[in-house]
């Protein structure tokens, strides 16, 4: 899929530390580490990928490890995995037995 | 003199075939004896307990649960709302749940509401279902 058209994309290949602040109008797909915050309309964290900071964005997909903040609008998936800790807050969540989970859920839109 | 060999060996073989079927007829029975005693306690839909319950077994909860509740397993089904706190090893929840949670192996429903403090050892959230509060794995 984001082979095809890599305009607005963000590929950190496993082994890449990035430090800083990341806006990501397309995917996002690390494989490396990132520290600082990044932000994506679709963000894939594969089972090498670690982000230290904010992560924000419309679908987050985690088969690696995410601390300190993520915020997904659309949908969060944690995979089996993926380790995520800190505050989260998702519209739609889905974790795969074997996903780690460990600090506080808020959802964007209780009522629905 | 040819002929009686044959007839011996024919006489043999319906013996052996009828008495197969026997023996397969009591085995089939006893996995079913077994079952009986993993009966769950069930709390109907439109009952509301206020207080403290211990079990340890398997419980159904399909209607309203106010206090503690301790057993080996526990499914609150999606009419079931529990306000309290739940210590198991096994929880299902399709319903609504209030309160604080010691579970090793926690599956959240599509339709489930779940708010307050979680610790598990095994998670696994489907998709659709509404939780918030703190996590926490063993």
């Amino acid at each position: 899929m984001a082979e095809a058209n890599q305009q607005g994309c963000l590929f950190v290949g496993e082994g890449v530390v990035l430090k800083g602040n990341f806006e990501v109008p397309d995917i996002a797909s690390i494989s490396g580490i990132v520290e600082g915050e990044l932000t994506a309309k679709q963000v894939i964290i594969e089972a090498t990928g670690i982000v230290r900071g904010k992560l924000s964005g419309e679908s987050i997909d985690i088969r690696g490890e995410v601390n300190e903040y993520i915020s997904s609008t659309r949908s969060l998936i944690i995979r089996s995995t993926g380790k995520v800790s800190g505050s989260i807050n998702y519209s739609e969540i889905e974790i795969e037995k074997g996903g780690h989970l460990h600090g506080e859920l808020h959802n964007l839109n209780p009522h629905s | 003199m040819q002929e009686q060999p044959d007839n011996f060996s024919q006489s043999d073989m319906p013996e052996e075939v009828d008495s197969e079927p026997v023996e397969q007829n009591f085995r089939s029975e006893a996995p079913v004896r077994s079952s009986i005693n993993s009966k769950p306690s069930i709390l109907s839909e439109g009952f509301t307990f206020e207080g403290t319950i211990v079990s340890d077994g398997v419980l159904n909860i399909s209607g309203t649960v106010r206090g503690t509740v301790t057993a080996k397993s526990i499914l609150i089904d999606s009419t079931g709302q529990v306000d309290g706190e739940l210590n198991t090893e096994n929880l299902v929840i399709k319903g609504n749940l209030k309160g604080d949670v010691n579970c090793d192996d926690l599956n959240v429903g599509p339709l489930a509401h779940v708010t307050g403090n979680i610790n598990y050892k095994y998670i696994h959230i489907q998709r659709g279902g509404k939780i918030s509060g703190k996590f926490n794995k063993n």
